[in-house]
């Protein structure tokens, strides 16, 4: 080092690549943050950090010198001011001499910040210290600006100043403290630097994980709840009751978990059209949509799963998008399997898709019956798909059950009616034990001892189910002693203070805030408890909003719902929904928009396998067994070419409008013509498959061609979509690498004592040869030193342990004196000589042993340079 | 078994003089290790360090621990100073009156213990006459040869460099002695001791036991050349010496002839130490006096680091080496 310098170019280099650097870019990042508040500043984020980094690097350089600060800086100072002033007078013009001055007065700033925190990195110790409280109060100043605090708001502002001020306090330390004789100065500052960023992160994600519930239930309690909308807020502790599926559209969950908060969204799923009116009225009667039934509780997750192995499985489950269009997938023993037999009647209902998804199928229970429909051209981009659903419904069953008739005299008076009917029903008698056992089950838990005991307090009074129904409905419904209702509806009840207490418990006895699957979950459990025979239904909630279209219904996806269906002998299930009203849910997001209109008639449908199909001539050659032909069904006994003209045909598949070129030789597609020729070929009752074929023109024109996507060609689709279009799961990412590298450092720290073990096993190795035994044991002596730090570089093996003996009494020397015999002697060794190899290994390790204490032992093992050192060859 | 009596006898008789010699030289061992070294191998030995360290008194030790046998062990010293000339160590011919010839006189040349004292405050002349006798062990005068002494082994010492009025002897003269140890003083407990106990020391002087004879000296000069040596160690020499011609920081390395030097040492210190085998440890503890003279190096700090370096390396080597193809021999 000069006499003139302060610092060697070596740190110097160091600063600038450790620290300034680093600063640097976080001051960009810090920048870019303070410009989105400050309008002044004009986005220059880029210009302005570089005006920081001349500073800070011109400090660093400076500083280098024998220079004093305050001299040199009150200089710079002055400089800068009066540069400024002269830039004020000599500029052109008024806005002109603004801006400049403006912008030196910038630069001059942010340059004499770069030229203190320079300073700071190369003098001053304390200047880092006062450098990181000033970025920490700045960046609090910032986040106060925010009108919405959130936790990731905060984490994100907070999160990295404090990285970099741990790090630039400590990396200033270090590089200031680390001798400049050192030899491996890079190797050591790298080091220490690799083993602080871990020990940083591992804390902060620690951190992190183990709060991330407990900041966000105080980011709920302060009414930070607006994060709750935005879409993909993932990781949140918040529960939806639909879910998304590969393709966007929107479908129930096949499970639902109790959780502090439920995110909705607004847009419109699906639009219904339902015949079921009052008994001789016109008043529409609107029914819950069912897509699910949730009859298991998993108790330790808290979640209502859907269970294939019900007992009188009555759940009708098609896939719409599988069906050729126009054809009709039934089964009736759904009909049977309702239990249902008094006051049910058949109704159908046409749903148009808008977000639901193709394959779901939602009806009022309990349908049996699905025939996908074609959707009118005009409404083609409106509704993505429809079908007719067919339903054997209660006629007990009504949306408007529980609330609020709005003094309708017709719906009281059936709601009373409805009553008094099930009233009759006196003792709920379950078809068989199995049923009986299946939809009266409770865990067993003490939790849920609570819930029957109040469901048994409030029932108290009731006679017959109907009564012990609406019991349970009262309950939810009064008021407390000020007058004020007892539970209220809300997206974002919270959860207990324990994470793993019952939900349902604290929703029920504390905090009697909750969403839909709260209230059917208690009244399910309350239910159950009393032994009537009830279960969970999940879908659709339907209002009647609208007073134009009669019988139409249009639902979004904050209408998904669950609610709590009850077995009555004769009566079936019946719907009861026991949620206290939010009035969100009862207003459209947006107007309702028209309903679809009629459909044209359609005179024949055919479905089959294409088999040829010419692009330029729009001809399609189907091969058919089967066929709708004026809504009768005809199938041939054989397969059947039939040549069609395709040239005006809309070519549809499940997502939308394709090409011709996207139908290939060997799909399966239905056709549907509405074409005037075919309206006057009538059909006799005689007629057959071949007979109506002949009578069809030559080339049958063809309205509407549906692809269906063969099951596995879909599956190699939703493969394919989920290889290209499952997002990338960074956290996944995260953990899964620092999962590794958390192995990979356990091994690579665990590495020397491997070793060690491996020595030893071999130095104690019985079967050796004299000179074998030997070297190893004097290898794995002198690797145990090492470890110890006692390394035999650089000596003689005999002075070193020489040395050894005399620092630790042990008597090494003695066996290196024989193994060096051994090695490069001539004579046979004595007698004792061969003793001394023997016994010398384990009395020579205990002596090490007892030297040196357990812990520092433990520790020594713990260094793997030293390890290297002894392993490596020297250059 | 008769090999490994006489080894025994050896290692007795190695024993015995390095003894005596301690009854003097206390805390010495490793110096008079080095010079028992030097002189079997046949070498000479060269000392430098301060005056008043004992490197006079150990070369009289030496003298007077060996016994005459046929003829008196002469011991000579010479105080080198800077008017001392070549005449006054080799000798001259003096006219003499009953022969009428010049007869020769010898000079204190020859001898078989010759303590060069202060070998670098004498002129080039000088210093490069005595070294060329140590080298040849004969001196040409005129026309006739004269053989030096069977056994003629020079402890030359000399002030470090650094003092004044010394003449640095020249790296090419250096050469000839075969090791250079730096005497040092002694550690503060002995030199408690030595203090103690001056006026016994000064009396063992006088009166240190004869324990060995010429004979038996030279009997172990011979010896010495059956000491064994692994190839192994050879080539770890071989290394050694080269590495020196390439380090950095060595201007000029060793040569071949001190590699030679260097094996003899080997050999003579494993029997020093009672051994009839050669050791790392030896080529450890020999190589800094055996080469570090020999060497030019770049700087001062070069000066401390670089053997050690090559050394270092060297020694690592060996260390990992698992020799055990020649079990053989083993019972």
């Amino acid at each position: 080092m000069k006499p003139g310098q302060y610092h060697t170019l070596k740190k110097t280099v160091y600063r600038l690549l450790l620290l300034v650097i680093l600063t640097v870019l976080f001051i960009c990042f810090f920048l870019k943050r303070v410009n989105a508040y400050y309008a002044i500043l004009g986005n220059g984020w880029i210009s302005q950090t570089i005006y920081f980094a001349i500073g800070c690097t011109t400090a660093v350089f400076v500083f280098r010198y024998r220079f004093r600060f305050f001299t040199l800086s009150a200089a710079l100072a002055l400089f800068l001011a009066i540069l400024y002033q002269i830039i004020q007078q000599v500029s052109f013009g008024e806005f002109d001499s603004f801006h400049a001055a403006i912008r030196f007065y910038v630069f001059s700033i942010l340059f004499l910040v770069g030229w203190l925190s320079g300073y700071g990195f190369s003098r001053s110790r304390f200047v880092t210290i006062f450098w990181s409280a000033l970025l920490l109060l700045s960046e609090i100043a910032l986040i106060s600006r925010t009108s919405d605090i959130t936790v990731s708001s905060l984490i994100s502002g907070l999160i990295p100043v404090l990285v970099y001020c741990f790090y630039c306090i400590y990396t200033a330390e270090l590089i200031r403290n680390v001798s400049e004789e050192e030899a491996r100065f890079s190797f050591f500052i790298g080091k220490r630097l690799v083993w602080f960023t871990l020990l940083i992160l591992v804390f902060l994600v620690g951190l992190l994980t183990l709060f991330k519930s407990e900041f966000q239930a105080v980011e709920k309690q302060w009414g930070g709840g607006k994060a709750q909308n935005k879409e993909g807020n993932g990781g949140s502790n918040s529960e939806s009751m639909t879910q998304k599926d590969k393709n966007g559209g929107i479908q129930n969950k096949d499970q639902t978990k109790l959780s502090g908060s439920l995110s909705k969204d607004k847009s419109l799923v699906f639009v219904a059209r339902l015949d079921n009116f009052f008994e001789n009225t016109k008043i529409p009667n609107p029914l819950y949509f069912t897509s699910h039934y949730y009859t298991r509780f998993d108790t330790l997750t808290q979640t209502f799963e859907v269970d294939d192995s019900l007992p009188h499985n009555d759940l009708f489950k098609p896939d719409p998008s599988k069906i050729p269009l126009y054809f009709k997938e039934s089964d009736t023993s759904m009909i049977s399997a309702s239990l249902g037999t008094l006051d049910r009647k058949v109704i159908t209902a046409d749903i148009y898709k808008v977000n639901l998804s193709p394959e779901s199928f939602v009806a009022p229970s309990t349908a049996f019956y699905c025939q996908p429909i074609s959707v009118p051209e005009e409404y083609k981009k409106e509704y993505r798909s429809a079908y007719t659903a067919k339903m054997w419904v209660s006629e007990l069953n009504s949306a408007y059950f529980i609330y609020n008739p709005a003094g309708n005299m017709e719906l009281e008076k059936f709601q009373e009616l409805r009553f008094a009917k099930l009233r009759e029903v006196t003792r709920i008698q379950s078809p068989d034990k199995a049923f009986e056992r299946y939809y009266t089950f409770m865990p067993s838990n003490p939790e849920y001892k609570r819930i029957a005991a109040l469901s048994k307090k409030i029932t108290a009074d009731a006679e017959a189910p109907i009564d012990k129904i609406l019991a349970i409905r009262d309950y939810f419904l009064s008021k407390d002693e000020f007058n004020q209702p007892l539970f209220s509806y809300s997206d974002n009840p919270g959860v207990p203070g324990i994470p793993s207490a019952s939900k349902l418990n604290y929703f029920l006895f504390e905090n009697r805030k909750g969403y839909c699957a709260y209230y059917a979950g208690a009244t399910l459990f309350m239910l159950r408890s009393l032994g009537i025979p009830s279960r969970l239904a999940a879908g659709f909630l339907a209002t009647d909003r609208s007073s134009k279209n009669p019988g139409w219904y249009w639902f979004y996806a904050d209408q998904a719902h669950a609610w709590v269906q009850v077995y009555f002998q004769g009566y079936g299930w019946i719907d009861f929904d026991t949620t206290v009203p939010d009035v969100n849910t009862r207003q459209a997001p947006q107007p309702d928009g028209t309903p679809p209109s009629e459909v044209p008639a359609t005179y024949l449908v055919m479905d089959g396998e294409v088999t040829a199909i010419d692009t330029i001539k729009k001809t399609l050659e189907l091969s058919t067994t089967k066929m709708l032909y004026h809504d009768t069904e005809f199938v041939a006994p054989a397969n059947r070419e039939v040549l069609t003209d395709v040239s005006l045909a809309r070519i549809i598949n499940d997502t939308g409008t394709v090409s011709l070129g996207f139908v290939k030789t060997g799909m399966r597609v239905t056709l549907v013509s509405r074409a005037e020729a075919l309206k006057t070929i009538y059909t006799r009752s005689s007629d057959n498959f071949d007979a109506i074929l002949e009578r069809l023109p030559a080339r049958v024109p063809v309205d509407e061609v549906k692809v269906l996507v063969k099951p596995e060609q879909k599956q190699k689709k939703e493969e394919k979509q989920k290889k290209s279009t499952q997002p990338v799961n960074w956290l996944n990412i995260l953990y899964t690498t620092l999962i590794t590298l958390v192995i990979l450092t356990c091994i690579v720290f665990l590495l020397p004592f491997l070793i060690w073990l491996y020595m030893r096993v071999l130095a104690q190795s019985k079967n050796n040869a004299t000179e074998r035994k030997a070297f190893f044991r004097h290898r794995a002596l002198l690797y145990y030193l090492n470890q110890m730090d006692y390394s035999a570089y650089g000596m003689g093996p005999q002075s070193f342990a020489q040395r050894m003996d005399k620092t630790m009494g042990t008597e090494l020397e003695r066996f290196m004196s024989v193994y060096q015999k051994l090695k490069y002697g001539t004579q046979p060794l004595l007698l004792q000589e061969k003793d001394q190899i023997e016994t010398a290994f384990s009395s020579n390790l205990k002596r090490i042993k007892k030297f040196i204490p357990l812990t520092k032992r433990v520790g020594a093992f713990f260094s793997v340079g030293r390890t290297l050192q002894f392993f490596i060859k020297p250059r | 078994m008769e090999t490994t009596q006489q080894n025994e006898q050896v290692v007795t008789t190695i024993q015995k003089l390095i003894d005596n010699i301690e009854t003097v030289i206390k805390g010495k061992r490793d110096q008079i290790q080095f010079v028992l070294t030097a002189l079997l191998a046949k070498g000479h030995i060269l000392m430098e360090d301060n005056p008043g360290t004992g490197k006079t008194v150990m070369a009289k030790t030496l003298a007077h621990s060996v016994a005459g046998g046929a003829g008196d062990v002469q011991f000579k010293r010479i105080q080198f100073t800077p008017d001392l000339l070549p005449m006054d160590l080799i000798g001259s011919h003096i006219f003499d009156e009953n022969k009428k010839d010049f007869v020769f006189k010898k000079g204190p040349l020859f001898c078989h213990f010759l303590l060069a004292d202060e070998i670098n405050r004498a002129s080039p002349k000088v210093q490069s006459a005595l070294l060329e006798c140590m080298a040849e062990n004969q001196i040409t005068i005129g026309e006739t040869t004269y053989p030096l002494e069977k056994l003629f082994f020079t402890i030359a010492t000399q002030n470090p460099v650094e003092t004044e009025g010394t003449y640095p002897l020249p790296t090419a003269q250096l050469d000839r002695f075969f090791i250079k140890i730096y005497f040092g003083y002694v550690d503060e407990q002995t030199e408690l001791d030595i203090y103690n106990d001056y006026l016994g020391i000064q009396n063992n002087i006088s009166k240190v036991k004869q324990v060995i004879s010429l004979e038996e000296i030279i009997h172990l000069q011979n010896e010495t050349e059956k000491v064994f040596i692994h190839e192994e160690l050879v080539v770890a020499v071989r290394n050694l010496i080269r590495a020196t011609r390439s380090h950095p920081e060595i201007t000029l390395g060793a040569s071949t002839r001190s590699g030679i030097t260097f094996l003899k040492c080997l050999k003579a210190f494993a029997m020093v130490n009672g051994r009839m085998y050669v050791t790392e440890d030896d080529l450890a503890r020999l190589a800094p006096p055996v080469l570090d003279h020999r060497l030019i190096y770049r700087s001062k700090e070069g000066r401390q680091k670089a053997l050690g370096q090559i050394l270092a390396k060297e020694l690592d080597r060996l260390r990992r080496l698992n020799l055990q193809s020649q079990g053989t021999f083993m019972a």
